[in-house]
């Protein structure tokens, strides 16, 4: 230490060249001071970085999580934009319809955008095993897996719901789609039947018999549950529904285009509205984003993000508050020599300056290494996720959206530079504290 | 279908408790009239013919209906209009439904989670329609009011639920006809004590000995302009009806 000492005097302390270029001659000494005790600087070194690459992993698997609950919304279940009757938001009322017209109009509109019809009801399954309270989805394949990849979700038997087959008994079976934890529920697999009553639109009773030819993967919780999928021939032939739509689903190429796009849409259906007016009592035709559709999702991505960093500022303040140890250690030892650099006139704010860039060079170094070390995990060896499908095969569910059992990694490169600069921020607010016990040296005192 | 049916039922012995009463009203503590009107649901058995009109904002439709019961633990009502839902059928056995479905031939039971639901379309719930539940049990009763009331003598008597009752209402106002014991209306409160759904009883008919109301209108108090009406066409009672009538297989078989 006192070799050290020496060689940071002989190389930087010359009065004239202190003046000349005061910041780079104390930049220089506080690097040298650094490596007079290597192993103690490493220890610091080490737990800042553990921290900040900590940071950069929770980042990372927080922003694979979000992004995956956004596709989840977009890509899967909701799609980018809808248009609903406000009676069909609000209870779901079976006679809320758009007009079938609607479809084409729209889709002159918004000609880039990709649309698809949708219809509801709620209804009784029976099987040979059980019967439940079911909610009823038809959708028409073709333009569905324009807009949402659910028919690739299949995870026995095959998406097939156009085939219908006339049995035997001369009555048709069209094919429905069901949630897991129905089919787990009511005992069904592929190729069983399926007997469905319902209130039709006429008030009748609709009954029918359909084929069960997949069973989807877990998508959303309700549908998980309770949910049937047909087409909309079958709909509209066990509903007694001619015409008409519950639910259009849009699906945008650049999700950029999204508030765009709503406003086009909403003069849309404001002209066809004011074209023919619809029924009162359906209410107006809404349109909504997905964000509008699911808030939940949308208010849990915005905490998330605040949560995130406050979090990242949690663990890197802990790694911070133990540099300080080291630091304070640091200026214990070389209380001698602060007392020699104050006696031959060096200024006490130098001094505080000093020990500041020696912080500044740990923080910087520790930034550096804790960046590459969590980049180099997240692209190297977690590049395919963290998958938790032995223990979790259906994944999670989270705020009615569910998570895929293997999660993801996403890192954008300004979060890394803003974790990083949060490590080098807050370790710098963390070398106040020793540098300031630098300043109230007494020289006289110091040197004895 | 289920719920119709139960309701249907439900009516109809209701109807037949009343008609069976006749005891004058005055000499009756709370109990022994709400054991009376209990009593009324468990008539022997009954063979009925009735129609049911919906009323809601979106359509109004009218079924026909013939229902039988034995006890308050078997009932079964089979559509006869309209055509398209003709011969539809549903079974009420201790609590469980199960409807027969001609069109498919397939018997389905009515799970429990859809007991809340409605009944056939109408504004009775199927829990209306299958509750094996009395208010003897489920209610404590007591005589709120006795004596003139628009010119007619009635007894108005109040159920609140017991604290431990696993029931819908939280109070129930019936009021009944101080002469025929025939009920005149009953008012159904929730456990905070807003008025959720009346139902109005008249069109009295003397049958034998007991003065029964051929119609119930139940008027949900959230949409005032809709209505469930049932009309007795012809009600008749101790017609001889064996439990086997009341089985699944005699479900399939009627066909």
């Amino acid at each position: 230490m006192v070799r050290g000492h020496k060689r940071g005097l002989d190389r930087g302390l010359d009065r004239s060249q202190l003046h000349g270029r005061r910041v780079p001659t104390l930049a220089f000494m506080a690097w040298r001071n650094l490596w007079r005790n290597p192993s103690r600087s490493a220890l610091t070194v080490a737990a800042l970085p553990g921290s900040l690459v900590l940071l950069i992993l929770y980042l990372a698997l927080v922003s694979g999580m979000t992004r995956q609950m956004v596709e989840h919304a977009t890509d899967l279940s909701i799609g980018h934009l809808q248009v609903q009757r406000q009676a069909f938001i609000a209870d779901q009322d079976l006679y809320a319809t758009l007009p079938s017209a609607w479809l084409p109009q729209l889709q002159q509109a918004l000609p880039k955008a990709r649309i698809t019809p949708r219809l509801y009801a709620s209804g009784l399954a029976s099987a040979a095993q059980a019967s439940n309270g079911v909610m009823i989805k038809a959708i028409d394949p073709s333009s569905e897996r324009q807009v949402t990849r659910v028919l690739d979700s299949v995870r026995e038997g095959d998406a097939q719901l156009d085939a219908p087959q006339v049995g035997s008994d001369g009555l048709t079976r069209h094919q429905v789609l069901i949630g897991a934890q129905l089919a787990k529920n009511m005992k069904l697999s592929p190729g069983d039947e399926l007997v469905l009553v319902t209130q039709a639109a006429d008030a009748s009773i609709g009954n029918a018999l359909f084929r069960v030819s997949g069973v989807l993967k877990p998508i959303d919780p309700g549908f998980d549950r309770s949910g049937v999928m047909m087409s909309i021939v079958a709909y509209r032939s066990l509903m007694v529904m001619d015409d008409g739509f519950h639910e259009l689903a849009i699906h945008l190429d650049d999700a950029a285009l999204l508030s765009e796009t709503q406003a086009r849409l909403q003069r849309a259906v404001a002209e066809l509205t004011a074209e023919k007016a619809l029924d009162e009592l359906g209410g107006a035709a809404v349109v909504r984003n997905w964000r509008q559709v699911v808030p939940a999702v949308a208010d849990m991505l915005k905490v998330y993000g605040g949560v995130t960093w406050i979090m990242g500022a949690i663990i890197v303040a802990l790694a911070a508050l133990g540099m300080v140890n080291t630091m304070l250690m640091a200026i214990h030892e070389r209380t001698h020599e602060f007392g020699i650099l104050r006696a031959i006139g060096m200024h006490k704010g130098w001094l505080l300056l000093m020990v500041m860039l020696e912080s500044f060079g740990l923080a910087l170094l520790s930034a550096v290494i804790g960046a590459a070390i969590g980049v180099a995990l997240v692209l190297g060896p977690l590049r395919r996720g963290i998958d938790m499908s032995a223990s979790l095969p259906d994944g999670f569910d989270m705020v009615g959206v569910n998570i895929e059992p293997v999660l993801h990694m996403a890192l954008a490169p300004q979060q890394v530079a803003y974790a990083s600069l949060m490590v080098v921020a807050l370790a710098m607010i963390a070398a106040l504290l020793p540098s300031w016990r630098v300043m109230r040296l007494k020289p006289a005192e110091a040197m004895r | 279908m289920n719920l119709r049916t139960c309701a249907k039922r439900r009516l109809a012995l209701l109807c037949l408790a009343l008609l069976t009463t006749p005891m004058p009203a005055s000499a009756l503590s709370a109990d022994e009239l709400i054991r009376h009107i209990d009593r009324l649901w468990r008539g022997d058995t009954s063979e009925a013919r009735l129609t049911m009109t919906v009323k809601t904002d979106r359509y109004e439709r009218t079924m026909s209906m013939d229902a039988w019961s034995r006890g308050k633990t078997h009932s079964l009502v089979v559509i006869r209009e309209p055509v398209k839902d003709r011969d539809v059928a549903t079974l009420k056995v201790d609590g469980n439904i199960w409807n027969y479905l001609p069109k498919i031939n397939r018997v389905t039971k009515l799970p429990s989670s859809m007991m809340s639901g409605s009944w056939m379309g109408s504004h009775f719930t199927n829990d209306d329609v299958v509750k094996d539940s009395s208010f003897e049990t489920d209610y404590r009763s007591t005589i709120s009011f006795q004596g003139e009331r628009g010119g007619h003598r009635v007894i108005e008597l109040t159920s609140t639920a017991r604290p431990d009752a696993a029931v819908v209402w939280g109070k129930v106002l019936t009021e009944i006809d101080g002469k025929t014991l025939a009920p005149l209306a009953q008012r159904f409160y929730d456990e905070g004590g807003a008025l959720i759904r009346t139902m109005v009883f008249d069109q009295p008919k003397t049958l034998g000995e007991r003065v029964v109301p051929m119609r119930m209108r139940l008027q949900p108090e959230d949409k005032p302009k809709e209505l469930t009406v049932i009309v007795y066409e012809e009600i008749r009672f101790g017609t001889p009806l064996e439990p086997r009538f009341f089985s699944l297989q005699n479900l399939q078989r009627r066909r």
